[in-house]
C-alpha cells in the first residue's frame, strides 16, 4: 500500500494529472470570481459547465473541428448566465433557488440537445459519439524543461487559458476601474449606485464573464479530456469550484490554489483506482467530495463573503 | 436588518398566510405554453403531445397507478425540503437521504425476514426514516452550530451517499449455502454478514427481492380481506373492481404520504414547534430577540427534514420496488427541490405539485411513443415551470398592481381637476 502510495507521488504524470484536473475547477472558479466579487453567488456554475459540455460536443461534431465546439460552449455558457441575469438581477429572485432551478433544468435540456443533435432517421443513437478533441500542445522552449516543463507546459491548450486567466482576473479586480466598480458593486450597491455606477449593467457583465468561462471548463470536460458526452458529465464540479471560491475567501490566488487542492484530490483517487483493487472504487469517487467538505467546514468562520453577496439591488423609490 | 434576513423576507412574504394556487398554476401554464411553442418550431403537435401526457398519467387505471407509484417519493422529498426551507435550511440532499433511507428498509427486510408485516413495515420505514436522519445531521449540526452553508453540505452529502449505496449493493451479502453466480462457494466475511446487500447469485449489482411480507398493503389485499368482501361481495361494482389489475400495485404509500402532509401541516402551523420554526425561517435576528433557541430550532426541523427525505427512499422499497438497482429512482431527492417550491412551499401544495410531477413522468414515455418527443422535453417543462415560480413568487404584483392604480388615480385626480379648473374659468367668464 505504502510502495504504491510513495510510486504515485513520485510519478510526474500524477503532477500533471493535478493540473489537468484542477482546470476545469480553476476556469470556472476564476471566471466566476468576479460576479462573486459583485455580490451574485454563482451556484449556477453547474448548469453553466454542464451546457459548456455539450456545446462544446455539439459544435465539435457539426463542424468537425474542436475550437468550433470551444466557440459553441462559450455560447451556451453565456446563455445560462444572461437567463441567470434575468432571474438574480433583474428580477431579484432568491439566488440559490433559482441556481437550483437552472442546474435541474439544464440535466434535462443538456441530453435533449445531445439527443436531437446526433438523431439517425428520428432515432437517438445508442453508440457514445466521439467529435475531434483538442491537441495536446507542447510550449516550445518552456516545455523542455525537466519536471516543469510536462508538469505545467505540455497540456489542452485550455490549460494555458487557465494560467494566464489567474493573474488577469487578478489585475482587472484591483488595478483597473471596471474591477473596482466590481469590487464596489458587491461590498455597497446603493453607494455604488450613488457615484454613478449601474449597478444592474457591472452584474450583467460579470455574469457574461461567468458564463464564458463556465462553458469553456465543460468544454475542457467534454473535447479535452473525453471526446464524448455523458449524462451529467460535470458530476458536481461546479459546486466543486463554488466551494473553491469560498475556500479561497474570494481572492485570486487562494482560490486557484483552492482549486489545486480538488484537482489533487480527484487525481490522487484516479490514481489509487487504477493501481489498487483491494480499496473499493465507489470510496475513491468519494475522496473529492469528501475533501471539498472537509475544506468547507475547516475555512469557515474565517471566510469574508462580500458585502452584498446574494442580495437583490433595487433602488429605493422616493 | 440584516442581508439574509432581507432576501428571505421578500421571498416568503406571501407564503407564510396560506397557500396560494395562483402562482404556481400560472407558472406551469406558462411552462406548458412556452414548452408547446418550442414544440411547435421542433415540427411537432403540441396539442398531441399534451393529450398522449394526460392519457399516459390518467387514461387508465394502470396509468392512473403508474402516476401514484411516481409520486410517492416526490411528496415525500417535497415535504422534506419544504419543512427545511421554511425553517431557513435549505435541503439540497434529499438525493442523498432517499438512498440512504432505501438501504436501511433493504437492510431491515433481509436481515428480519420472518418477522410479521405489521412489524417489519413500521420498522423498516423508522430505519429509512433514521437513516435519513442520520445523513442530515452532518449538515445540520455545522448549520445550526457553526452557520456553515448547509446548501453546500447537503449537495456534498449526496454525492458521498450515492457512492456508498453502489458499494453496498456491489458487496454480495451472506446467504446460507448459496453459490455464486459462477457455480463457486463465495468466501464470506465480516461484510457479507453485516453490510452488503447484494444478491449473490445475480451477476448486476442487485439486491435480492425482498419477501412479501414487507410489501406494503395494496388496494387488492384490502378489497381481498373476508370483511370487505362480506359487505361488498355481492355488489356489481366490487366484482368489477377487483378484477382490474393496477389495484395490485396501488399501495398504502400515498395515503401515508397524504397523512404526512396533513401531520406536517399541523406541526408547522398549528403547534408551537412549527411556529418557532417558522420565526426561524423568516427573521433568524428577530426570533432570536423573541427569545427563541434559533440553533436548536434549526437542528429539530433539519433532522424530521431528513427523517422525510429517508423516508422517501424507504416507501419506494416497500411500496413500489421491493429490491434497489443503480439509478433505481431517477433524481427524485432532487426534484423534491422543484416539487416543494411550485407547491408554495406549503405541505399540502407540495401533494398538489407532486402529482403534477409524477404525471408529468408518467404520461412522458407515452408522449415519446405516440409523438416522437423524447422524455426529455418534461425536464424542460420542469426547468420552466420552477423558473416561473420563482419570479412569480418574488416579483410583488401586489405592488405593482397598487403602483398602478395610484399611478390611474393622480392621472384621473389631474384630469378632474383640469376639468374644474376649466370649469371654474368657464364660470368666470
Amino acid at each position: 500500500m505504502f510502495e504504491g502510495f510513495s510510486s504515485i507521488i513520485l510519478n510526474i504524470d500524477f503532477y500533471a494529472a493535478i493540473v489537468r484536473m484542477s482546470t476545469p475547477l480553476l476556469l470556472g472558479a476564476i471566471g466566476s470570481l468576479m460576479a462573486e466579487r459583485a455580490g451574485i453567488v454563482t451556484f449556477s456554475m453547474e448548469s453553466m459547465m454542464l451546457m459548456g459540455t455539450v456545446g462544446g460536443i455539439i459544435g465539435s461534431g457539426l463542424m468537425n473541428n474542436a475550437w468550433a465546439g470551444v466557440g459553441l460552449a462559450i455560447i451556451f455558457g453565456v446563455l445560462i448566465g444572461l437567463i441567470y441575469g434575468i432571474w438574480a438581477v433583474s428580477i431579484g429572485s432568491h439566488q440559490i433557488v433559482t441556481s437550483v432551478g437552472l442546474n435541474l433544468g439544464s440535466l434535462g435540456i443538456t441530453s435533449i440537445l445531445y439527443a436531437l443533435t446526433f438523431m439517425k432517421g428520428g432515432e437517438v443513437v445508442e453508440e457514445i459519439i466521439k467529435v475531434p478533441t483538442l491537441p495536446i500542445t507542447k510550449i516550445p522552449l518552456l516545455g523542455d524543461i525537466p519536471f516543469i516543463g510536462p508538469v505545467f507546459f505540455n497540456h489542452y491548450p485550455l490549460v494555458y487559458v487557465g494560467y494566464l486567466l489567474v493573474p488577469m482576473v487578478w489585475y482587472i479586480l484591483y488595478k483597473t476601474t471596471w474591477g473596482l466598480k466590481v469590487r464596489a458593486v458587491g461590498e455597497h450597491p446603493h453607494a455604488a449606485d450613488t457615484v454613478g455606477i449601474s449597478v444592474i449593467k457591472v452584474r450583467y457583465q460579470t455574469l457574461i464573464l461567468s458564463g464564458a468561462f463556465s462553458g469553456l471548463a465543460g468544454a475542457f470536460l467534454s473535447i479535452c479530456m473525453l471526446g464524448s458526452f455523458q449524462e451529467n458529465m460535470t458530476a458536481g464540479r461546479g459546486f466543486i469550484a463554488y466551494t473553491a471560491i469560498v475556500f479561497g475567501k474570494w481572492q485570486p490566488i487562494g482560490v486557484a490554489l483552492g482549486t489545486l487542492l480538488f484537482g489533487a484530490a480527484d487525481a490522487l483517487q484516479l490514481r489509487i483506482q487504477a493501481m489498487n483493487e483491494n480499496i473499493p472504487y465507489q470510496f475513491l469517487i468519494m475522496l473529492p467530495y469528501v475533501v471539498t467538505m472537509i475544506a468547507l467546514i475547516s475555512v469557515v468562520g474565517r471566510a469574508s463573503w462580500p458585502a452584498a453577496s446574494g442580495l437583490p439591488f433595487k433602488r429605493e423609490e422616493g | 436588518m440584516n442581508k439574509e434576513s432581507k432576501i428571505k423576507e421578500i421571498w416568503t412574504a406571501y407564503l407564510d398566510k396560506s397557500f396560494s394556487i395562483t402562482v404556481p398554476l400560472a407558472a406551469i401554464l406558462l411552462a406548458f405554453l412556452v414548452s408547446g411553442i418550442i414544440m411547435l418550431i421542433w415540427g411537432a403537435n403540441p396539442l398531441e403531445a399534451y393529450e398522449a401526457l394526460f392519457a399516459g398519467a390518467f387514461g387508465s387505471p394502470n396509468a392512473f397507478a403508474t402516476t401514484l407509484e411516481r409520486t410517492t417519493p416526490l411528496i415525500f422529498t417535497g415535504l422534506a425540503v419544504t419543512l427545511g426551507y421554511r425553517c431557513g435550511f435549505f435541503n439540497v440532499g434529499a438525493e442523498g437521504q432517499l438512498y440512504m433511507g432505501a438501504i436501511a428498509a433493504i437492510w431491515v427486510g433481509i436481515m428480519l425476514p420472518n418477522l410479521t408485516g405489521w412489524i417489519l413495515i413500521p420498522l423498516a420505514a423508522l430505519a429509512s426514516a433514521f437513516m435519513g436522519v442520520l445523513w442530515i445531521s452532518i449538515p445540520a449540526f455545522l448549520k445550526a452550530k457553526r452557520g456553515i452553508n448547509e446548501v453546500l453540505t447537503t449537495l456534498l452529502m449526496n454525492y458521498i451517499a450515492i457512492q456508498y449505496f453502489e458499494w453496498e449493493i456491489r458487496v454480495d451479502h451472506f446467504k446460507e449455502g448459496v453459490l455464486d453466480y459462477y457455480g463457486n462457494v463465495p468466501e464470506w466475511g465480516f461484510l457479507n454478514y453485516f453490510i452488503g446487500l447484494k444478491d449473490p447469485t445475480q451477476p448486476y449489482p442487485k439486491t435480492p427481492l425482498l419477501t412479501d411480507n414487507t410489501f406494503m398493503p395494496s388496494l387488492k389485499r384490502l378489497m381481498e380481506l373476508p370483511f370487505v368482501e362480506n359487505l361488498f361481495g355481492n355488489m356489481v361494482w366490487y366484482q368489477e373492481f377487483v378484477k382490474v389489475p393496477a389495484i395490485g400495485r396501488m399501495t398504502l404509500t400515498p395515503v401515508l404520504g397524504l397523512i404526512t402532509a396533513g401531520l406536517l401541516f399541523f406541526l408547522l402551523f398549528r403547534t408551537v414547534t412549527g411556529y418557532k420554526a417558522r420565526a426561524v425561517g423568516i427573521n433568524p435576528a428577530a426570533a432570536k430577540f423573541m427569545g427563541i433557541n434559533v440553533p436548536n430550532t434549526l437542528l429539530t426541523t433539519a433532522l424530521i427534514s431528513g427523517a422525510l427525505g429517508g423516508l422517501a427512499g424507504g416507501m419506494e422499497v416497500l411500496g413500489t420496488q421491493h429490491r434497489v438497482i443503480p439509478n433505481f429512482l431517477v433524481s427524485a431527492g432532487f426534484d423534491g427541490i422543484p416539487v416543494a417550491l411550485i407547491g408554495g412551499l406549503h405541505p399540502f401544495g407540495a401533494l398538489l405539485s407532486a402529482v403534477f410531477f409524477g404525471a408529468l413522468r408518467a404520461g412522458s414515455n407515452r408522449m415519446q411513443v405516440v409523438t416522437t418527443i423524447p422524455v426529455a422535453v418534461v425536464y424542460i417543462i420542469q426547468a420552466l415551470a420552477i423558473l416561473f415560480a420563482i419570479a412569480g413568487t418574488t416579483i410583488d404584483f401586489q405592488a405593482i398592481l397598487k403602483k398602478n392604480r395610484l399611478k390611474r388615480a393622480a392621472a384621473k385626480k389631474a384630469a378632474l381637476e383640469a376639468a374644474h379648473a376649466g370649469e371654474g374659468e368657464a364660470s368666470r367668464v
